[in-house]
């Protein structure tokens, strides 16, 4: 465990001394601001439609009980942003083995009395650290809402865990790719095509129609078992799906780093 | 302290080590010579578990290194040919990094990063970050980090490369007194011949992946000099066997 925090801290504090993540998380924050800011107005906008509308008291009331700020503009911002997670992810876990292998210090940790699970556990907990920040400052803008209206706290909570275990398994895969180059150009390249698959193969299940083959296809896509979480629901059965994904990349990454050795 | 029995290394039809065995005793300090491409940084990788062998079998401090993989390591220090260096990180932080992963106790790892790096002479580059030094200082700084965890073995791959004469003097005495006054083991690869005779008592000769000579300096030195030993021994490497040990070496990184 000491070895793995050792590597998870040095990762996190190499991330963290040069600028490129800060100017990631900048970008990140004006984009999701500007997303925040669309739904936020659009929302009102169609208040103020309902309002106008003179409808029947009664009527009224059914159609205002529907527009709460959880389903009209924290969720579906939070679905926009998982987008713009397929795109930066990749950025923060292109170098995560990439630069250790153009650097020669894998050799370091190679030749270290570590096992290939130490090294990657450490190196997936400190891009780990990264991914829990970009969730932190997303959460910045329920809670400036807190401050005007009063979204579900659990709900949103339950978005916030849902995006981070989302960010988890694109990092998972990013690890994985990083670990078969030592271009890091090559390595977020790859993984921002392999993470827009993950994200989109619920798509084919659609064309697919029905039957088993697209229960799976839907089953693997990772959307919609992120947007369960947008409900404020995490079911076990999207636990596991996240578990799983993450465990297959990982292992896929051991693997990939213990063959290095027999090259 | 170091036991090589029957190694290769294969890649696909080029055999870039071929049945090399040798052994190396306590406080022995060992020069490891031969031209470019003849398989020195293949052997020495082989050596500190980074690379697997083909065939054959290799311990060190008596511990095999395919069954007792952790403990081997840990009683190796290794200075790749290139210093495996973060080039964002400061040198103290570096060099307690490493002791870390190494696994010296966390009662001991001030003590240890400030000999260390009191023992190369980076007191005072301590703060400063790695990747502003210069090539002299970043050389100490691999060799820092592969004795700061005070290893039986060092395997240290062109540790004099790029210093200036001062500081070659400097790295030399030190290899000197961890193995005559510490008593440390070291293997030691490098194209100066001079500084092999200034600080081994032992050869190695490699040549084409096999061992050519292995004997004390003054056995195989005998009247002539080191420079003779080597022209007569050390077959001219084939461009194409240059190139591709060359390529396999890179290719792994």
């Amino acid at each position: 465990m000491s070895h793995v925090l050792a590597i998870a801290g040095r990762e996190l504090r190499s991330l963290l001394s040069t600028p490129v993540a800060y100017v990631l998380f900048a970008v990140y924050m004006v984009f999701a601001g500007y997303i925040f800011f669309l739904s936020l107005e659009f929302f009102l906008v169609q208040i103020q439609q309902v309002q106008m509308a003179r409808l029947p008291p009664e009527q009224l009331v059914e159609i205002m009980s529907q527009f709460n700020l959880n389903d009209r503009v924290i969720g579906p911002s939070m679905g926009t942003f998982s987008f713009v997670f397929v795109l930066l992810v990749p950025l923060l876990t292109m170098r995560a083995f990439a630069e250790e292998r153009a650097n020669g210090t894998i050799e370091l940790l190679l030749t270290s009395p570590l096992t290939a699970w130490e090294i990657v556990l450490g190196k997936y907990l400190g891009v780990l650290g990264l991914v829990g920040i970009l969730v932190g400052l997303t959460a910045l803008y329920p809670m400036l809402l807190m401050a005007y209206g009063d979204p579900e706290l659990l709900q949103t909570a339950g978005g916030l865990l849902g995006l981070f275990l989302y960010g988890a398994a694109l990092a998972a895969l990013g690890c994985f790719v990083s670990s078969l180059t030592r271009s890091q150009t090559l390595a977020a390249t790859v993984s921002v095509v392999a993470g827009l698959m993950l994200l989109l193969i619920d798509v084919v299940a659609e064309l697919a129609g029905t039957g088993p083959g697209a229960e799976l296809l839907r089953y693997l896509g990772i959307r919609a078992h992120f947007e369960q979480s947008l409900q404020g629901v995490i079911t076990t059965p999207d636990l596991t799906y996240f578990a799983v994904v993450i465990i297959f990349f990982l292992t896929l990454t051991r693997t990939s780093v213990e063959s290095l050795r027999w090259r | 302290m170091i036991r090589v029995r029957g190694v290769w290394k294969r890649y696909g039809d080029f055999v870039a080590v071929r049945d090399v065995s040798f052994e190396i005793g306590r406080g022995e300090v060992v020069a490891f010579l031969g031209p470019n491409g003849a398989g020195k940084t293949t052997t020495m990788r082989m050596l500190t578990g980074f690379l697997t062998p083909t065939e054959g079998s290799i311990a060190i401090a008596g511990h095999e290194l395919a069954r007792e993989a952790g403990l081997a390591r840990r009683a190796i220090g290794y200075l790749p040919e290139t210093p495996p260096l973060y080039p964002e990180m400061r040198v103290h932080e570096y060099v307690r990094y490493v002791a870390r992963i190494k696994d010296v106790p966390r009662a001991e790892l001030a003590d240890k990063v400030d000999r260390a790096l009191a023992s190369c002479g980076l007191e005072d580059v301590r703060g400063r970050v790695i990747g502003r030094l210069s090539r002299g200082y970043r050389q100490r700084v691999g060799l820092a980090q592969a004795i700061v965890h005070e290893p039986e073995v060092l395997v240290l791959d062109e540790p004099t490369a790029g210093l200036d004469p001062m500081q070659m003097a400097q790295i030399r005495r030190l290899i000197r007194e961890l193995a005559e006054v510490e008593g440390r083991t070291v293997i030691l690869s490098t194209h100066i011949l001079p500084e092999a005779e200034a600080i081994c008592r032992r050869v190695l000769l490699i040549s084409h992946g096999e061992i050519r000579v292995d004997g004390s300096l003054e056995d195989v030195v005998g009247q002539g000099t080191l420079e003779d030993v080597f022209l007569r021994e050390a077959m001219p490497v084939s461009p194409e066997d240059e190139s591709a040990q060359e390529h396999a070496e890179e290719g792994l990184a």
